[in-house]
């Protein structure tokens, strides 16, 4: 990834309009993007689903391989999830190798749904020490205009939740419906202007500095954290946000099982 | 080229495993401005194949090394995502994607008019995100009609299409079992306007006469898909 140059001019629009309470788009401090869920959205994938926020698009896809349980764990599967940031996303985004920017969006969005339990990796033993199921979660952007993490998180617990295990194909039973316990959800904050904002977009994500991730289960305990970027905050600023984040995630909630 | 017709994919009305007469292609969609931060980029879904294509550019070339002082350069990258495939695709680039991004960076090199950008650099980036058979001939499909939505001057849109033979019988645009089990496949690069070729390859074993007939399939489906395309353009322009 090229670290675009950020401008001095868009630094003091930024701070100017947070002075009056204002976003660059138009929206309020806590406000989202247009927000636009589908999922089965892949033929060739078991699981998937296309998140659209504003002009931020994404794609998650799950397959399934068999693989021999580790030997301290006998009797679980395993659960992978990885995020690739591929130039088709924006300019600054470069091929190669996975960015420390996407190994990390991955990580977060994975710790997440890991450390919820929303996936019971023991349900996906089918002999113990010998086989197992292995879930995989691939993310992918498609177009990105900041907030890849949200976008990520939201995509990958869809596709999730709508995934079927193929056991007919890999001949160990007949097909059945990903067991997903619960919905992790992932709320991010960037501070932009001096004071945190909801939902980033491109131009307050290249024109602010700090972000903080935060993943809610169902009951509103966290199961990941992450600060990411140069950036100093408070114990005030952080009570602030996840306050909000309390509120938000059940939104999205909300969205996520009426689908 | 699997089975080598050991397996009966022809019924006795002559007509393929999914109903299609030996000359008929799948169903086609095609979207332009898709991805909103590009400036250029379209969707194509051609069977359950679906390709996603980005352009950026003209835009600087760097690192300076790659940079030609009497035209642009094309940096064309063909990658097939994770889960678009029945067993999941390892990510990263392999022998296979190489070949075809470099087939498809000689033939979009050959309509794009390079020396209108010198010392410059246009991105195209091709995603397969759903495989079924012949995605070589939807990414430089859907890349010529990013091109033309991102404005960059061409000469003319490359339609690619595949023919092949299945059971000795020659059909246009083989689908994933007929690809598996056919005995020859020939995928072309057509400018709709001239009838000439940018891209060319094949593989298996066609006589003469077969090599003719499909030749002419991929020409007369060449022609269908450009109405498509020239539609999806203008309907693109119009929002």
């Amino acid at each position: 990834m090229t670290i675009p140059i950020v401008p001095k001019l868009l630094r003091a629009h930024l701070s100017e309009l947070s002075g009056k309470n204002a976003r660059i788009d138009g929206r309020s401090q806590w406000e989202g993007r247009k927000l636009e869920v589908e999922h089965s959205v892949l033929p060739r994938a078991e699981g998937s689903a296309r998140v659209r926020m504003g002009d931020t698009i994404v794609l998650a896809g799950v397959k399934f391989q068999l693989m021999q349980p580790y030997p301290d764990r006998p009797n679980q599967g395993g659960l992978m999830c990885s995020a690739d940031v591929r130039p088709i996303a924006g300019r600054h985004w470069e091929a190669g190798p996975p960015s420390p920017e996407a190994i990390e969006l991955g990580r977060v969005v994975d710790r997440g749904i890991r450390e919820s339990g929303c996936i019971d990796v023991d349900s996906l033993c089918i002999i113990p020490g010998e086989k197992a199921w292995q879930v995989i979660l691939d993310l992918f952007a498609v177009s990105d205009d900041g907030n890849l993490f949200d976008a990520f998180a939201l995509a990958g617990i869809v596709a999730l939740r709508n995934a079927t295990l193929p056991a007919e194909r890999f001949e160990v039973g007949k097909d059945y419906p990903l067991p997903v316990s619960k919905t992790p959800i992932m709320c991010s904050y960037h501070k932009v202007g001096g004071r945190f904002v909801y939902d980033a977009c491109a131009r307050e994500e290249l024109g602010g500095d700090e972000r903080i991730h935060i993943t809610l289960g169902d009951d509103g305990n966290v199961h990941s954290l992450q600060k990411g970027l140069k950036g100093i905050f408070s114990t005030e600023e952080f009570t602030e946000i996840m306050t909000n984040a309390q509120g938000r995630t059940k939104e999205l909630r909300k969205i996520v099982d009426s689908l | 080229m699997g089975g080598y017709g050991d397996m009966q994919m022809i019924d006795e009305n002559g007509l393929r495993v999914d109903g299609r007469s030996p000359g008929d292609i799948r169903e086609i969609t095609i979207e332009t401005g898709v991805i909103p931060v590009a400036d250029g980029s379209c969707r194509m879904t051609w069977g359950t194949n679906e390709a996603i294509v980005a352009v950026y550019g003209p835009m600087e070339a760097h690192p300076r090394k790659i940079q030609r002082q009497d035209r642009a350069v094309l940096d064309v990258a063909y990658n097939m995502a994770p889960f678009s495939t029945t067993d999941r695709m390892r990510p990263g680039f392999n022998r296979r994607s190489r070949e075809i991004s470099k087939v498809t960076k000689d033939a979009l090199e050959s309509v794009v008019l390079l020396e209108l950008y010198p010392r410059s650099k246009i991105r195209v980036t091709i995603e397969i995100v759903s495989a079924e058979a012949g995605t070589r001939c939807v990414g430089l499909t859907a890349a010529s009609v990013a091109l033309a939505d991102a404005g960059i001057p061409m000469t003319d849109l490359v339609v690619s299409v595949a023919s092949g033979k299945i059971n000795d019988v020659v059909v246009c645009d083989l689908n994933k079992e007929e690809d598996n089990y056919g005995e020859a496949d020939l995928p072309m690069g057509i400018l709709p306007n001239s009838g000439e070729l940018v891209f060319l390859q094949m593989d298996g074993n066609l006589s003469q006469e077969e090599f003719m007939e499909a030749w002419q399939y991929n020409m007369d489906a060449a022609q269908v898909v450009h109405e498509m395309m020239v539609e999806a353009l203008k309907r693109g322009d119009s929002q």
